[in-house]
């Protein structure tokens, strides 16, 4: 394939892990834009997406999981992950920030995702040059 | 390489919806990439209808549902092949 | 850059139309151009009179009407799923402008998004 120009991309991710292939789609997609020198603005998580962010998912040994694989690239490649908070809030998805002000029994967001606003994708579709969803297929 | 007006990304199998919009919406100097249950597409008969719009599925998936020869009509790629489509690509949707 | 939010979902048996309205609202607070389309069964989000009170969710109609003032650029409908909804305007929301070929939308804009 011809050369193409160097991207920075922000990534979406819409499903949930364990219920659609978006988390893995995206995960490899990230490994080869990184790999292929691109980089990435952030990875948001939005509705069902915002799952991916929970330190409490527990798959069985052999398979892989999704959460952890997440986290570790995002840390090697110091790309900031961000779950939209609305959409974590009414999962169930909570920073300990959140836990103390809606007074709840435990906190279960994976370092290192953030939770925050909707306006953190405004800001990554302002900041990056190609922005990529990763929805459930169906 | 020719360049890609809008990259179309489906992921979703051949009788959702969501599919028929995404090949409605197809126009000349687009590019289709099946991706996810998209790719078995590769399993239905005459399932590409615009030979002006190149298509590609993601090998990866294709292999991991039985699919993995290409057809005469559609390029397999691994990963790194589709960021480079998205580089390329003035604009994607994902659908 | 402007952006087309589309939405083809039907309301109220998912989430995904609604998280798409705040997709929708988050661009326009930050003064970015955006449109939004109902496409598919999504169109029946713009049908008039929806009480939602038995099913214990909120009404987006109101959010829906309330578009324009928060800066969204244009609401269409797509005519072929209205009128296979029996949709008209005399039982739709105002301010829907309906789009007889939709696809064309997604060319005219640099940023084409569903929410989910």
């Amino acid at each position: 394939m011809a050369a193409t120009s160097l991207q920075n991309y922000t990534l979406v991710i819409t499903g949930a892990p364990y219920s659609s292939q978006a988390p893995q789609t995206a995960l490899l997609f990230a490994r080869a834009a990184i790999a292929a020198g691109h980089t990435l603005d952030r990875v948001f998580l939005y509705g069902d997406g915002v799952h991916l962010a929970s330190s409490l998912s527990a798959p069985p040994s052999d398979e892989t999981h999704w959460a952890k694989e997440w986290a570790r690239f995002l840390k090697d490649n110091a790309v900031p992950g961000v779950a939209c908070i609305a959409s974590a809030l009414r999962r169930g998805l909570v920073n300990e920030s959140e836990k103390k002000r809606y007074e709840l029994p435990a906190s279960n967001l994976l370092e290192p995702f953030i939770i925050a606003g909707l306006g953190e994708w405004v800001e990554g579709t302002m900041a990056s040059s190609r922005v990529i969803y990763f929805h459930a297929g169906g | 390489m020719m360049p890609i007006n809008t990259l179309h990304i489906l992921n979703k199998a051949p009788d959702h919806p969501r599919t028929a919009q995404c090949k409605h919406a197809l126009r000349p100097g687009d590019a289709l990439l099946l991706t996810e249950n998209a790719v078995l597409a590769l399993s239905v008969a005459g399932g590409h209808d615009d030979p002006a719009i190149p298509v590609y599925a993601l090998e990866p998936d294709a292999v991991a549902r039985g699919l993995g020869r290409s057809g005469t009509e559609t390029t397999l790629v691994d990963f790194s092949a589709m960021v480079n489509l998205t580089a390329q690509a003035q604009n994607v949707i994902s659908w | 850059m402007s952006t087309l939010i589309v939405i083809d979902q039907s309301p109220y048996g998912t989430w995904e139309g609604r998280e798409a309205l705040d997709m929708t609202f988050s661009l326009a607070a930050f003064d970015q151009s955006v449109s939004l389309l109902f496409t598919g069964a999504g169109v029946n989000w713009l049908r008039k009179a929806q009480t939602t009170s038995k099913i214990e969710q909120k009404s987006v109609e109101k959010n829906i009407s309330a578009a324009p003032i928060f800066g969204v650029k244009a609401i269409y409908a797509d005519a072929k799923a209205c009128v296979q909804y029996g949709l008209g305007l005399d039982n739709m929301l105002a301010g829907v402008a309906m789009a007889e070929n939709s696809a064309e939308l997604l060319h005219e804009h640099t940023h084409t998004a569903f929410a989910g």
